[in-house]
């Protein structure tokens, strides 16, 4: 009771008694981001396979692994802002297929198993066959279960893994496209809110995914190489850069577009919205996600491109940009979520959103969501090795040194 | 057997299986766990309905409540909260009913419950008592002057934006904003008092605001004139200017 009094004093304009309250609060923000970066990831490791681009191959198994590490937490937002999570299951057991958030279920259940599971499946038999022969105990076990006991590795065999891995990425980007358009999809169909209702939407959602699954790639395999005292790849990350920048530019310019769209059309809702963006929303939206998420990188990464930089300095642009790129991505999802609720459908008042700090719904909560999955992926780099060391013999690994 | 299959790849083989498992847990659960009464009127489960129904009653509803505070209940009856259920305020009390003295309901006492419908804010109705709660008499409880189950003003308030406060703030700005509101509307002393029974009135006719506006009125030279015959057709003014902020643009 005395929460709502607080909100109330925050209010401004004339506003419906039940938008005083946000429904969706952080944790729905948190949701769409990481499902973007599952999409995101995922679209890098099918450069590899499906358009042959050499130079990023060393971050190949790292964005499988990563996509399935921040897939696995993906639903767990929903679960805990929905409260009930054992009841989770009955979504697949009774489908309602007039419901779009319903058959989400579905569309993880089928991206999980029938793309990514499969795809690393296929991706590591042969090397976890040779790795596991060496193994001893609960590892080798472990691994064995996994390999669900095949020892195949004839040549034959080993070229139906690299044929199997191509269909399955093929078969995975529209996959991608899927998982994360849909989340778009969600907000772009609730007619009633102008801020959200638009066509654009799922494909506005699904570049800046790819944004941020790129950069969050770059920043992992930075980390990752450094952590391992290997050598930077300077190909591999000029290469991530250029797709980063290039991505980033088709971003921004739909995003453009979906602007001059609205002004130009001009509805009856836009000058709640223009209120919006220039007072609740001021910081979060033109400081945050257009200056520094989005301007400063792509002129940073423009300007690696332009001059010549040493290395060293280029490691460091590349890493900063990254690093804003992932927060000016956590922003746009922040506006998205946080600011459609944000004004009246009067469009004629704003409310407040009141972040609490503990409890299921806080941002505790979204902090630890965030960064579970880098402990699962941490998990998955000891089962599913990413890197070429882990199966060399002591003797090759005494000749690279 | 060892023919069976033949042409298919060792790994298809294996993956086969775990398919075949998945499946078949999916339709063994569905077949386990679906209730069977579901999906009988809807995507729901028809028994959901008894359960719900079977739930604790947890509100008395205020009928009950005069039983035993019908003094309470006809002070109420007369007073501005009339519309107000008794749990409004006092949470639910159907626990209360059955045992009074064992358990006794939630009393909103100090300054924070009241205002969840008194405080100011533009989009309540025109006319709804409401107050700034930080300077309308701080540091008391709500209580200590009104009394919750007959609620009045302890004086009548003097100037109209203590109820119309929307309507003045709007008027404030305008260029409306020397003329008094009484000026417009002939107002009763007794609508402080009691507003709904006795209403001020409002200007009927065109001629009421070509007093200041037609061509050759004298009673405001500042303001602009208009040909009163034509202009705005046979509209009443109001149609297009709102009265308490008008603009010509
Ligand atoms: C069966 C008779 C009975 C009914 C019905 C009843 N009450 Fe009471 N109520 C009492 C008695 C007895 C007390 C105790 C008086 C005391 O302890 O001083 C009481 C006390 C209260 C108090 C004061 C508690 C306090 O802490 O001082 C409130 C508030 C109250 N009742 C509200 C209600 C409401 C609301 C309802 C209707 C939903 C209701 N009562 C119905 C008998 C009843
Ligand atoms: C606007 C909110 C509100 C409504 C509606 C309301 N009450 Fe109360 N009631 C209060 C508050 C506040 C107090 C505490 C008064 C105090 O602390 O002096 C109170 C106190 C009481 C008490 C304790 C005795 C007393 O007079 O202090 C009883 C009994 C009671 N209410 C019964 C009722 C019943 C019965 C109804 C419905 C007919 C009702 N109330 C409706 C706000 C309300
Ligand atoms: C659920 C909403 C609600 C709550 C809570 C509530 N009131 Fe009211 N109050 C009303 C309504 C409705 C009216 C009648 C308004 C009208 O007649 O236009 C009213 C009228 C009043 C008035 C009369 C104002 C006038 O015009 O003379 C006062 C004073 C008042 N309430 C005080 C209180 C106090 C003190 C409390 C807390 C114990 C309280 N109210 C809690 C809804 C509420
Ligand atoms: C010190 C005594 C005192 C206290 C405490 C007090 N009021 Fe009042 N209240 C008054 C007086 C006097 C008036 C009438 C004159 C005025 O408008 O200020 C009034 C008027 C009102 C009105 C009617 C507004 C109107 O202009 O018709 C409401 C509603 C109201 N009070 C609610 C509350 C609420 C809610 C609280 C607790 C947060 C509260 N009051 C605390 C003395 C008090
Ligand atoms: C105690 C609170 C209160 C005060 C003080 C008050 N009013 Fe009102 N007024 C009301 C209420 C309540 C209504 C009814 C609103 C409704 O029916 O929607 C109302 C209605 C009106 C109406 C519309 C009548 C109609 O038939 O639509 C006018 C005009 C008006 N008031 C003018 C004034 C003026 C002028 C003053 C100051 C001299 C004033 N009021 C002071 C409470 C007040
Ligand atoms: C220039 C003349 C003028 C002045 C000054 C004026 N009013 Fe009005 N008022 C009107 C007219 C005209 C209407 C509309 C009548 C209609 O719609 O039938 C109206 C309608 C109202 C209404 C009922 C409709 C509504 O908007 O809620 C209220 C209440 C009211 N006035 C209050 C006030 C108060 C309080 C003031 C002083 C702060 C004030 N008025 C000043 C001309 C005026
Ligand atoms: C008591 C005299 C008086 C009455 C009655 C009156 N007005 Fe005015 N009106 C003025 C004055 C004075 C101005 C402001 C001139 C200035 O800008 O200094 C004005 C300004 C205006 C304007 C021009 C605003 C602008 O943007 O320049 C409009 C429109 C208007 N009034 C409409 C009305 C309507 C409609 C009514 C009838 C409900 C009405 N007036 C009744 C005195 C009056
Ligand atoms: C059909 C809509 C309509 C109606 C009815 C209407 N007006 Fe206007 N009024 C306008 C528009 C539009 C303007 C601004 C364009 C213009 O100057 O003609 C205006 C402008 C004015 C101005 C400012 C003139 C100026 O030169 O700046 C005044 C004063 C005014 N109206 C008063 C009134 C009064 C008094 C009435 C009632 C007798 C009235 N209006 C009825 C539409 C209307």
């Amino acid at each position: 009771m005395h929460e709502l009094y607080a909100i109330l004093r925050e209010i401004t304009g004339y506003i419906y008694p039940n938008e005083v309250e946000l429904h969706w609060g952080i944790l729905i923000v948190v949701y769409p981001y990481i499902t973007g970066l599952v999409a995101g990831a995922f679209i890098l490791a099918s450069l590899v396979k499906v358009f042959n681009v050499k130079e990023v191959q060393p971050t190949y198994r790292l964005s499988l692994l990563t996509a399935l590490a921040f897939l696995i937490v993906a639903p767990m937002p929903l679960l805990a802002h929905l409260g009930h999570p054992e009841r989770a299951y009955e979504i697949f057991l009774t489908p309602n297929r007039k419901s779009a958030m319903a058959m989400f279920g579905f569309v993880y259940a089928w991206y999980l198993m029938a793309v990514l599971l499969l795809e690393i499946w296929f991706d590591y038999r042969g090397d976890l066959i040779r790795l596991s022969q060496k193994e001893h105990g609960l590892k080798k076990w472990l691994h064995r279960i996994i390999l669900l006991f095949s020892t195949d590795t004839s040549e034959e065999s080993l070229k139906f893994d690299k044929k199997a891995v191509k269909f399955i990425t093929v078969l995975g980007i529209p996959s991608a496209f899927l998982l994360h358009g849909y989340v778009g999809f969600i907000f772009g169909s609730v007619k009633a809110n102008p801020w959200w209702s638009s066509v654009l939407m799922p494909i506005v959602f699904l570049f800046s995914a790819i944004v941020s699954g790129i950069a969050l790639l770059l920043l992992i395999y930075m980390v990752t190489t450094l952590m391992r005292w290997k050598p930077i790849d300077m190909k591999c990350l000029d290469k991530l850069a250029s797709f980063l920048f290039y991505m980033m530019i088709i971003d921004f310019s739909l995003e453009a577009l979906d602007f001059l769209h609205r002004i130009y059309e001009s509805e009856e809702s836009i000058k709640i919205l223009s209120q919006l963006v220039s007072s609740k929303l001021f910081v979060s939206l033109v400081v945050i996600q257009l200056l520094l998420g989005m301007i400063l990188p792509l002129v940073a990464l423009a300007a690696t491109k332009l001059f010549p930089i040493p290395d060293e300095l280029r490691r460091h642009i590349y890493f900063i940009s990254a690093l804003l790129v992932e927060v000016g991505i956590f922003t746009t999802r922040w506006n998205v979520v946080i600011g459609g609720q944000l004004f009246s459908k009067s469009f004629r008042g704003l409310t407040a959103y009141k972040m609490t700090l503990l409890g299921i719904e806080g941002l505790l909560m979204a902090i630890v969501l965030l960064l579970l999955p880098f402990l699962i992926l941490y998990l998955l780099t000891l089962i599913f090795p990413p890197w070429p060391e882990a199966y060399e013999t002591p003797a090759e690994a005494e000749a690279t040194t | 057997m060892a023919s069976f299959g033949k042409g298919i790849p060792d790994q298809i083989k294996r993956l086969s299986v775990v398919v075949i498992l998945v499946l078949a847990a999916f339709f063994i659960g569905r077949m386990l766990l679906i209730p069977r009464d579901f999906g009988r009127y809807d995507h729901f489960r028809a028994s959901a309905l008894f359960d719900v129904a079977s739930q604790e009653v947890e509100f008395a509803g205020q009928d009950i409540c005069t039983e035993c505070h019908d003094d309470i209940s006809s002070q109420k009856a007369n007073g501005y909260h009339q519309g107000l259920s008794c749990e409004t305020c006092h949470g639910p009390a159907a626990k209360h009913t059955e045992s009074p003295d064992e358990v006794t309901p939630f009393k909103p006492s100090g300054r924070e419950y009241c205002p969840i419908c008194h405080a100011y804010l533009a989009s309540r109705p025109t006319g709804f008592p409401m107050i700034i709660v930080e300077s309308h008499n701080p540091m008391k409880a709500c209580t200590v002057c009104h009394n919750p189950h007959d609620p009045k003003p302890p004086q009548i308030p003097r100037g109209c934006e203590a109820c119309h406060a929307e309507i003045a703030r709007t008027k404030a700005v305008s260029h409306h904003v020397y003329i008094p509101c009484t000026r417009c509307h002939q107002t009763p002393e007794e609508h402080k008092v009691n507003p709904r029974t006795y209403r001020p009135d409002k200007p009927k006719t065109r001629e009421f605001c070509g007093a200041c506006h037609a061509e050759g009125s004298t009673e405001a030279p500042e303001a602009i004139k208009i040909d009163i015959s034509t202009h705005g057709g046979r509209y009443v003014c109001w149609q297009c200017h709102y009265p308490h902020l008008p603009e010509a643009r």
